[in-house]
Protein backbone atom coordinates (compact mmCIF):
# COMPACT_ATOMS: atom_id res chain seq x y z
CA UNK A 1 0.00 0.00 0.00
CA UNK A 2 2.66 2.51 1.06
CA UNK A 3 4.98 1.48 -1.79
CA UNK A 4 2.11 1.82 -4.22
CA UNK A 5 1.37 5.36 -3.11
CA UNK A 6 4.97 6.56 -3.19
CA UNK A 7 5.56 5.06 -6.62
CA UNK A 8 2.38 6.62 -7.98
CA UNK A 9 3.13 10.00 -6.42
CA UNK A 10 6.49 10.06 -8.20
CA UNK A 11 4.87 9.87 -11.62
CA UNK A 12 1.55 11.56 -10.91
CA UNK A 13 2.94 14.39 -8.77
CA UNK A 14 2.24 15.73 -5.29
CA UNK A 15 -0.42 18.18 -6.47
CA UNK A 16 -2.38 15.37 -8.11
CA UNK A 17 -2.16 13.46 -4.84
CA UNK A 18 -3.18 16.44 -2.69
CA UNK A 19 -6.02 17.67 -4.92
CA UNK A 20 -7.40 14.11 -5.13
CA UNK A 21 -7.76 14.12 -1.33
CA UNK A 22 -9.20 17.65 -1.24
CA UNK A 23 -11.80 16.88 -3.93
CA UNK A 24 -12.58 13.60 -2.16
CA UNK A 25 -13.37 15.39 1.11
CA UNK A 26 -15.63 17.92 -0.62
CA UNK A 27 -17.34 15.21 -2.68
CA UNK A 28 -18.16 13.10 0.37
CA UNK A 29 -20.12 16.05 1.80
CA UNK A 30 -21.69 17.22 -1.48
CA UNK A 31 -22.61 13.73 -2.71
CA UNK A 32 -24.17 12.84 0.63
CA UNK A 33 -26.43 15.91 0.25
CA UNK A 34 -27.07 15.22 -3.46
CA UNK A 35 -27.90 11.54 -3.15
CA UNK A 36 -30.08 12.07 -0.08
CA UNK A 37 -32.06 15.06 -1.40
CA UNK A 38 -32.42 13.85 -5.00
CA UNK A 39 -32.92 10.15 -4.55
CA UNK A 40 -33.98 9.35 -1.01
CA UNK A 41 -35.79 12.28 0.66
CA UNK A 42 -38.77 11.97 -1.72
CA UNK A 43 -38.25 8.38 -2.78
CA UNK A 44 -40.86 7.08 -5.24
CA UNK A 45 -41.79 10.53 -6.58
CA UNK A 46 -42.33 10.88 -10.33
CA UNK A 47 -39.15 12.49 -11.59
CA UNK A 48 -40.00 15.20 -14.10
CA UNK A 49 -38.12 18.26 -15.31
CA UNK A 50 -40.43 20.38 -13.15
CA UNK A 51 -39.71 18.25 -10.08
CA UNK A 52 -35.97 18.61 -10.52
CA UNK A 53 -36.44 22.34 -11.23
CA UNK A 54 -38.05 22.90 -7.80
CA UNK A 55 -34.65 22.26 -6.29
CA UNK A 56 -32.16 23.19 -8.99
CA UNK A 57 -34.03 26.38 -9.86
CA UNK A 58 -32.51 27.85 -6.69
CA UNK A 59 -29.18 29.64 -6.91
CA UNK A 60 -27.68 27.69 -3.98
CA UNK A 61 -28.32 24.33 -5.67
CA UNK A 62 -27.08 25.59 -9.05
CA UNK A 63 -23.82 26.48 -7.31
CA UNK A 64 -23.73 23.14 -5.44
CA UNK A 65 -24.48 21.06 -8.55
CA UNK A 66 -21.96 22.82 -10.78
CA UNK A 67 -19.27 22.59 -8.08
CA UNK A 68 -20.06 18.91 -7.76
CA UNK A 69 -19.82 18.50 -11.54
CA UNK A 70 -16.36 20.11 -11.69
CA UNK A 71 -15.13 18.19 -8.63
CA UNK A 72 -16.42 14.82 -9.78
CA UNK A 73 -14.89 15.21 -13.27
CA UNK A 74 -11.56 16.20 -11.72
CA UNK A 75 -11.63 13.40 -9.14
CA UNK A 76 -12.69 10.75 -11.65
CA UNK A 77 -10.19 11.67 -14.34
CA UNK A 78 -7.35 12.30 -11.87
CA UNK A 79 -8.06 8.87 -10.38
CA UNK A 80 -8.05 7.34 -13.86
CA UNK A 81 -4.72 9.07 -14.45
CA UNK A 82 -3.25 7.38 -11.38
CA UNK A 83 -4.47 4.00 -12.65
CA UNK A 84 -3.05 4.66 -16.14
CA UNK A 85 0.36 5.61 -14.70
CA UNK A 86 0.58 2.20 -13.03
CA UNK A 87 1.06 0.84 -16.56
CA UNK A 88 4.40 1.52 -18.23
CA UNK A 89 2.75 2.20 -21.58
CA UNK A 90 1.04 5.28 -20.15
CA UNK A 91 3.71 6.30 -17.62
CA UNK A 92 6.12 6.71 -20.54
CA UNK A 93 3.65 8.99 -22.30
CA UNK A 94 2.81 11.30 -19.40
CA UNK A 95 2.36 14.48 -21.48
CA UNK A 96 0.05 12.75 -23.95
CA UNK A 97 -2.09 11.28 -21.17
CA UNK A 98 -2.31 14.67 -19.44
CA UNK A 99 -3.34 16.49 -22.61
CA UNK A 100 -5.94 13.81 -23.46
CA UNK A 101 -7.43 13.92 -19.95
CA UNK A 102 -7.56 17.74 -19.89
CA UNK A 103 -9.36 17.80 -23.23
CA UNK A 104 -11.78 15.10 -22.07
CA UNK A 105 -12.33 16.85 -18.73
CA UNK A 106 -13.07 20.25 -20.27
CA UNK A 107 -15.40 18.64 -22.83
CA UNK A 108 -17.26 16.84 -20.04
CA UNK A 109 -17.49 20.06 -18.02
CA UNK A 110 -19.01 21.95 -20.95
CA UNK A 111 -21.37 19.00 -21.65
CA UNK A 112 -22.40 18.91 -17.98
CA UNK A 113 -23.04 22.66 -17.87
CA UNK A 114 -25.26 22.46 -20.98
CA UNK A 115 -27.11 19.36 -19.76
CA UNK A 116 -28.35 21.07 -16.59
CA UNK A 117 -29.73 24.18 -18.31
CA UNK A 118 -33.23 22.75 -19.06
CA UNK A 119 -33.57 21.84 -15.37
CA UNK A 120 -32.45 25.29 -14.23
CA UNK A 121 -34.91 27.01 -16.60
CA UNK A 122 -37.70 24.58 -15.61
CA UNK B 1 5.85 -7.03 -21.25
CA UNK B 2 5.07 -10.43 -22.72
CA UNK B 3 1.96 -10.25 -24.82
CA UNK B 4 -0.42 -13.13 -24.17
CA UNK B 5 1.06 -14.00 -20.79
CA UNK B 6 -0.24 -12.23 -17.73
CA UNK B 7 1.03 -14.87 -15.28
CA UNK B 8 3.31 -12.31 -13.63
CA UNK B 9 0.28 -10.14 -12.94
CA UNK B 10 -2.59 -12.56 -12.26
CA UNK B 11 -0.90 -15.97 -11.85
CA UNK B 12 -0.66 -18.16 -8.76
CA UNK B 13 2.47 -16.42 -7.50
CA UNK B 14 1.31 -12.91 -8.29
CA UNK B 15 0.16 -10.25 -5.86
CA UNK B 16 -3.34 -10.44 -7.30
CA UNK B 17 -3.95 -14.16 -6.78
CA UNK B 18 -6.82 -14.14 -4.24
CA UNK B 19 -5.06 -16.24 -1.58
CA UNK B 20 -1.99 -13.99 -1.79
CA UNK B 21 -4.03 -10.87 -1.16
CA UNK B 22 -4.14 -9.36 2.31
CA UNK B 23 -6.86 -7.05 3.55
CA UNK B 24 -5.20 -3.81 2.39
CA UNK B 25 -4.81 -5.26 -1.09
CA UNK B 26 -8.49 -6.24 -1.26
CA UNK B 27 -9.37 -2.71 -0.15
CA UNK B 28 -7.12 -1.28 -2.87
CA UNK B 29 -8.53 -3.54 -5.60
CA UNK B 30 -12.08 -2.71 -4.47
CA UNK B 31 -11.27 1.00 -4.54
CA UNK B 32 -10.03 0.78 -8.13
CA UNK B 33 -12.95 -1.33 -9.35
CA UNK B 34 -15.57 0.93 -7.76
CA UNK B 35 -13.61 3.96 -9.01
CA UNK B 36 -13.74 2.74 -12.61
CA UNK B 37 -17.46 1.91 -12.26
CA UNK B 38 -18.16 5.42 -10.94
CA UNK B 39 -16.24 7.10 -13.79
CA UNK B 40 -18.33 5.11 -16.29
CA UNK B 41 -21.42 6.14 -14.33
CA UNK B 42 -20.58 9.86 -14.65
CA UNK B 43 -20.85 9.48 -18.43
CA UNK B 44 -24.17 7.63 -18.07
CA UNK B 45 -25.46 10.24 -15.64
CA UNK B 46 -24.71 13.09 -18.06
CA UNK B 47 -26.13 11.10 -21.00
CA UNK B 48 -29.38 10.45 -19.10
CA UNK B 49 -29.74 14.12 -18.12
CA UNK B 50 -29.01 15.23 -21.70
CA UNK B 51 -32.35 13.72 -22.80
CA UNK B 52 -34.02 16.76 -21.21
CA UNK B 53 -32.32 19.09 -23.70
CA UNK B 54 -34.80 18.14 -26.43
CA UNK B 55 -37.92 18.76 -24.36
CA UNK B 56 -39.03 17.14 -21.12
CA UNK B 57 -40.88 14.16 -22.63
CA UNK B 58 -37.80 12.09 -23.46
CA UNK B 59 -36.37 12.58 -20.00
CA UNK B 60 -39.64 11.79 -18.29
CA UNK B 61 -40.13 8.57 -20.29
CA UNK B 62 -36.58 7.54 -19.38
CA UNK B 63 -37.27 8.22 -15.69
CA UNK B 64 -40.39 6.01 -15.88
CA UNK B 65 -38.25 3.21 -17.29
CA UNK B 66 -35.66 3.61 -14.54
CA UNK B 67 -38.41 3.33 -11.90
CA UNK B 68 -38.63 -0.42 -12.71
CA UNK B 69 -37.25 -2.75 -10.01
CA UNK B 70 -34.28 -3.96 -12.11
CA UNK B 71 -33.10 -0.35 -12.48
CA UNK B 72 -33.75 0.39 -8.81
CA UNK B 73 -31.52 -2.59 -8.00
CA UNK B 74 -28.75 -1.13 -10.19
CA UNK B 75 -29.30 2.21 -8.47
CA UNK B 76 -28.88 0.46 -5.13
CA UNK B 77 -25.66 -1.24 -6.32
CA UNK B 78 -24.43 2.19 -7.39
CA UNK B 79 -25.04 3.47 -3.86
CA UNK B 80 -23.04 0.48 -2.54
CA UNK B 81 -20.13 1.41 -4.84
CA UNK B 82 -20.27 5.09 -3.84
CA UNK B 83 -20.44 4.32 -0.11
CA UNK B 84 -17.60 1.79 -0.29
CA UNK B 85 -15.44 4.16 -2.36
CA UNK B 86 -16.15 7.07 0.02
CA UNK B 87 -15.50 5.13 3.23
CA UNK B 88 -12.39 3.36 1.94
CA UNK B 89 -11.17 6.69 0.55
CA UNK B 90 -11.65 8.20 4.01
CA UNK B 91 -9.53 5.34 5.37
CA UNK B 92 -6.78 6.12 2.83
CA UNK B 93 -6.82 9.80 3.85
CA UNK B 94 -6.56 8.82 7.53
CA UNK B 95 -3.49 6.70 6.74
CA UNK B 96 -1.97 9.55 4.71
CA UNK B 97 -2.27 11.72 7.81
CA UNK B 98 -0.60 8.97 9.84
CA UNK B 99 -3.77 8.07 11.74
CA UNK B 100 -4.55 4.41 12.43
CA UNK B 101 -1.80 2.76 10.35
CA UNK B 102 -0.80 0.49 13.22
CA UNK B 103 -4.39 -0.66 13.51
CA UNK B 104 -5.06 -0.73 9.79
CA UNK B 105 -7.15 -3.91 9.86
CA UNK B 106 -9.40 -2.54 12.60
CA UNK B 107 -9.79 0.75 10.70
CA UNK B 108 -10.80 -1.20 7.58
CA UNK B 109 -13.49 -3.15 9.41
CA UNK B 110 -14.80 -0.04 11.20
CA UNK B 111 -15.15 1.67 7.81
CA UNK B 112 -16.89 -1.40 6.39
CA UNK B 113 -19.27 -1.47 9.38
CA UNK B 114 -20.15 2.21 8.76
CA UNK B 115 -20.62 1.44 5.04
CA UNK B 116 -22.91 -1.47 5.86
CA UNK B 117 -25.10 0.70 8.11
CA UNK B 118 -25.47 3.37 5.39
CA UNK B 119 -26.15 0.73 2.72
CA UNK B 120 -28.73 -1.01 4.93
CA UNK B 121 -30.47 2.32 5.54
CA UNK B 122 -30.56 3.00 1.78
CA UNK B 123 -31.97 -0.47 1.09
CA UNK B 124 -34.62 0.00 3.78
CA UNK B 125 -35.77 3.30 2.26
CA UNK B 126 -36.02 1.80 -1.25
CA UNK B 127 -37.69 -1.41 -0.06
CA UNK B 128 -40.10 0.43 2.23
CA UNK B 129 -41.19 2.70 -0.62
CA UNK B 130 -42.11 -0.46 -2.58
CA UNK B 131 -39.60 0.20 -5.34
CA UNK B 132 -38.67 -3.45 -5.65
CA UNK B 133 -42.30 -4.45 -6.26
CA UNK B 134 -43.78 -4.87 -9.72
CA UNK B 135 -42.54 -6.09 -13.10
CA UNK B 136 -38.83 -6.87 -12.98
CA UNK B 137 -38.20 -7.01 -16.68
Amino acid sequence: MAEQRIATTKVAGTWAWFLQRLSAGLLIILLAVHIYLDHYAEVGADITVGWVHQRIGQLLYIAIDYSMLALVIFHGLNGSRTILFDFDVFAKRKKGVDVALWVLGIAMLIWGIIVLIPFIKG
Amino acid sequence: MKIGSFKWLFGRNSEFWPTNMKIGMWAWVGHRITGIILVIYIFMHLAFLSTASSGGAGFENLMKTTAQPAFVLMDFLLVCAVVYHAMNGFRVVLFDMGIGIRRQKLVFWVMMAISLIIIAAAFYVLFNAGLFKGEWF
